[in-house]
């Protein structure tokens, strides 16, 4: 049921539904994701804004404190004590401060090491310190000597307290700068609040960026501030931006130029394709990012198209089951329907058909299947019958063939050799019986051709042909004058022709001696002349048809024929077939093949040129009833040459032997022309030789022999040959002494006498495993013709 | 060919008459061979053979006259041959059969002959 319409249907409508439904969830999860990542965008966006926000705020405040403290600096002096209270209420009012110190310039200070008092939180414990010390001498350090140089105030690059707060940290410093008499302003101090980048870091990584997404600060050297990993702090960002260098260098430099950038890439630290966006705080000029991974914000997506495939699928096999039950319900009639098909197809006319119900596509199939069973049934009947009435048809017409056939020498295709003429002729109907015809006989000195062709073709034609035939023997003596024979024949055919069926005829007498032909054409098509090479169609004067008029006269024609000539009498059933592109055969093709026939004997030339005649006309059915005669005179022929009839036959070693060879030897010498005395003679010695053959070879009866006769002009030639053991006639047979007494003579041997005393030469050889006998017989001047 | 053979006896002249028409050839021979060696056998004094039929006579037949001409004469008898014609008689002439055998041209002769005979006897 591979092939089956149910099958297919299943099949297709499941691929249908997955491909729709494949594709929607593809649309959908390319959607849902473009939807997600443009929403993480802008959660990223926002996310940055408001981180920048918390973290200025923070800086903002830690600058406002520390500048509000220079301000009052610049104006007021303090007593140490004093200066000590202030700084140490700044750090305990204000959280954001890990710690404060104020930094007077040494050159102010009566002490040489200068005066630092620096409160900080340790472990959330105030502490003081005094960074005034001889070592790491605060007037040496970084935030107070940039702050200097700088001249205002400055956040000064990451590093480690040491001997401060012991801890990373970043240093506002604000130096505090004041006019002194002469107007020249001098450095009073400088004052620093410090950072701890501890709690920056904390704050970042305090964001809710997902499982693996973090918050990234980076310092305006390059120096990671905040990370997600510990190992990455403090380090340069290149280093741990893995393959992305060229990225991060330039979000990294965008950051720094004071542009918002948003980048997807792959990062080392996220499996999988992350998200960053970033931007700078203003304050210190730090690019600050948020990373987001792709993956795990794609994840919830995933999970779900997982889902809803599982939902898919489960659909589909519902889908498959019901579309399965509705498929088999649908095509359930069809396929009782194929069975009975199959059924009527082997013949089972019977076979029931399911019910039509309604009057959709089945019902109107299976009704009309019904119909067709009932017109096959009895169109079946009715073939049956014709059948048998056509093959009886067909005996009768097969036996007609046979009738018709007989009626012609040589029953339908003759060859007739004789050392004056090589004649071959051939007829084939185009159906089973026709109305073509040919003829011939000869007598001492003539030889009478007659080819001719009834109208139509099939039965009427063939009796009319059975007609013409019997007539044409009852006008044998009166055809020695073509031309007259024919009117007589018309007038003969005319009578009782109620149909008006008529007959082309050609009837030519050659005389054997002076090769002149005479001949009388009822409107048949013309002969052809094949003579050194080159094959032209005779002109002719040409009567009517025979058999619709009576006393007509015909023309008589004469045409002198050599040796070497080959004549060709044949019916417009050749130069009229039609090939597949309804062209014509012709005569001029006819007379083409005519010519290319010149080296074969006439049987094989004749067959050839119908074959021609087949091979034009392939693919279509013969047109018209086909009928050919060739008639060769042998080269050299002509008086005084030796040109020679040969002809061979093999005989079996049976009973029949002698009767069948002799009676083959007097036809085949009569045939050529032998006078009858020498025909007996030479009979009497083939019959001595084959007994001969069949006593003493040793040879079963159904073994043979072969008889070759060669009749030349001047001479028979008799060739025996068997296949039996050697034996030599002429030395190891009987022989009888001649003239004996009858008392001393031995009875047998006397054929050999025979043989040797009829002809002029016997020679005896053994060829191979063959016995060869050849007898020549001289034939006097006047003996042959 | 066939041959068809008739045989006409005058008990008086004992004298049976064989005639031959056809062809005497290998096939033919030895049926006619019983029917002449039955002719022989019944011991007329002349057996003439009426060849004025006969179309053809291959080795094989003149055998079968060769042997009752022996036969008939060596119990005294005769066997003669009538009517040949005349490649027959060309046969007889090469094979130089049966010098002594008597020979009639035509039925005269052998009317003759018989007369003779007759006479022969009468005179007796």
């Amino acid at each position: 049921m591979k092939d089956s319409i149910t099958t297919r249907l299943i099949v297709l409508l499941t691929l249908c539904a997955a491909a729709v439904m494949g594709v929607g969830m593809l649309i959908d999860y390319q959607l849902s994701k473009n939807e997600i990542l443009e929403r993480v965008k802008l959660e990223s966006r926002e996310t940055i804004t408001s981180v920048i926000i918390d973290l200025e705020n923070l800086l903002d405040g830690v600058e406002g404190s520390t500048l509000f403290l220079g301000k009052i600096l610049e104006q007021r002096d303090y007593t140490q004590e004093g200066l000590t209270q202030m700084l140490k209420d700044i750090v305990e009012n204000n959280e954001d401060i890990f710690g404060s110190s104020i930094a007077l310039n040494p050159d102010l200070v009566d002490d040489p090491l200068g005066f630092a008092p620096y409160y900080f939180n340790r472990e959330g414990i105030l502490t003081y310190a005094n960074l005034a010390g001889e070592q790491d001498n605060y007037s040496r350090k970084a935030w107070f000597v940039e702050a200097v140089r700088a001249g205002r105030a400055i956040w000064v690059d990451p590093y480690f307290d040491h001997g401060g707060g012991e801890v990373l940290m970043t240093t506002f410093s604000v130096p505090v700068m004041r006019v002194d008499e002469q107007g020249q302003p001098y450095l009073y101090a400088v004052v620093t609040a410090d950072v701890a980048l501890d709690e920056l870091h904390r704050y970042l990584q305090a964001l809710r960026l997902g499982e693996n997404g973090f918050g990234i600060l980076i310092s305006k050297d390059g120096t990671v501030l905040s990370a997600r990993e510990p190992e990455s702090i403090l380090r340069h960002y290149l280093e741990r931006a893995g393959e992305d260098r060229v990225a991060w260098q330039e979000i990294f430099e965008a950051a720094m130029a004071g542009q918002t950038i948003t980048r997807e890439l792959d990062c080392d630290q996220i499996d999988g394709r992350c998200m960053i966006r970033m931007d700078s705080l203003k304050t210190t000029g730090w690019p600050v990012g948020v990373l987001y991974s792709q993956t795990e914000i794609l994840k919830p997506l995933w999970d779900y198209q997982v889902k809803a495939t599982l939902v898919g699928l489960l659909t589909l096999l519902i889908m498959f089951g019901a579309v399965a039950i509705i498929a088999r319900r649908l095509t359930r009639p069809l396929t009782a329907l194929a069975h009975a098909a199959d059924d009527f197809a082997q013949g089972e006319l019977q076979s029931p058909l399911p019910p039509a119900r309604g009057n959709d596509e089945i019902a109107r199939l299976i009704r009309s299947l019904d119909g067709m069973r009932r017109d096959l049934s009895s169109y079946i009947q009715n073939l049956e019958e014709v059948t048998a009435s056509r093959s009886r048809l067909e005996g009768e017409l097969t036996a007609a063939r046979e009738i018709q056939m007989a009626m012609l020498p040589q029953g339908g295709e003759a060859i007739e050799t004789n050392p004056n003429f090589h004649l071959w002729a051939k007829v084939r109907p185009a159906k089973t019986v026709g109305g073509d015809l040919y003829s011939y006989y000869s007598d001492e000195q003539y030889i009478y051709l007659i080819v001719g062709d009834v109208s139509d073709k099939g039965v009427p034609a063939a009796l009319f042909m059975a007609r013409a035939m019997s007539l044409l023997q009852q006008q044998r003596t009166n055809l020695k004058q073509p031309d007259v024979g024919m009117g007589l024949l018309n007038d003969a055919l005319e009578q009782d022709n109620e149909n008006c069926m008529f007959v082309t005829l050609f009837i030519g007498v050659l005389d054997l001696h002076t090769y002149s032909l005479n001949f009388a054409s009822a409107g048949h098509t013309p002969p052809s002349l094949l003579r050194n090479g080159l094959a032209t169609t005779i002109e002719q004067e040409a009567g009517p048809a025979l058999a619709l008029a009576s006393g007509l006269e015909f023309c008589s024609n004469t045409l002198q024929l050599q040796a070497g000539d080959r004549l060709a009498i044949y019916t417009d059933g050749i130069d009229e077939a039609f090939n597949i592109d309804a062209e014509m055969f012709g005569m001029a093709r006819f007379n083409q093949c005519l010519a290319a026939s010149l080296e074969k004997t006439v049987d094989v030339a004749g067959l050839g040129i119908i074959d021609s005649v087949d091979a034009f006309a392939a693919g279509t059915a013969q047109s018209d009833d086909i009928t050919l005669m060739l008639l060769d005179i042998p080269a050299g022929n002509a008086e005084g040459s030796s040109s020679k009839a040969q002809v061979s036959r093999g005989f079996k070693l049976d009973g029949q032997l002698n009767a069948s060879s002799g009676e083959w030897l007097e036809h085949t010498l009569e045939q050529a022309g032998v006078a009858p005395d020498i025909i007996m003679e030479m009979t009497l010695v083939l019959e001595e030789l084959v007994t001969n053959v069949r006593k003493y070879a040793g040879l079963p009866e159904d073994a043979e022999l072969t008889v070759e006769v060669t009749a030349a002009k001047t001479a028979l030639t008799l060739t025996i040959i068997d296949g039996g053991a050697a034996f030599n006639p002429l030395e190891d047979a009987q022989r009888s002494p001649l003239g004996a007494d009858i008392e001393s003579a031995e009875i047998g041997g006397l054929g050999v006498h025979l043989v040797t005393q009829l002809t002029d030469e016997q020679v005896y050889r053994r060829e191979g495993d063959q016995n060869l006998l050849q007898i020549v017989k001289q034939l006097q001047p006047n003996q042959a013709k | 060919m066939d041959l068809t053979t008739t045989v006409s006896v005058d008990e008086d002249n004992s004298v049976a008459r064989v005639g031959l028409k056809g062809a005497l050839n290998t096939d033919t021979a030895p049926e006619f061979e019983e029917r002449l060696q039955k002719i022989v056998a019944e011991g007329y004094q002349l057996t003439v053979l009426d060849m004025k039929e006969l179309d053809y006579i291959s080795s094989a037949g003149l055998r079968v006259i060769f042997k009752a001409a022996k036969q008939t004469k060596s119990a005294g008898r005769r066997l003669a041959a009538a009517n040949r014609k005349p490649h027959i008689d060309k046969v007889f002439e090469i094979l130089k059969a049966l010098p002594d055998m008597a020979v009639f041209a035509n039925d005269q002769e052998l009317d003759e002959y018989l007369d003779s005979m007759q006479s022969k006897v009468k005179g007796d």
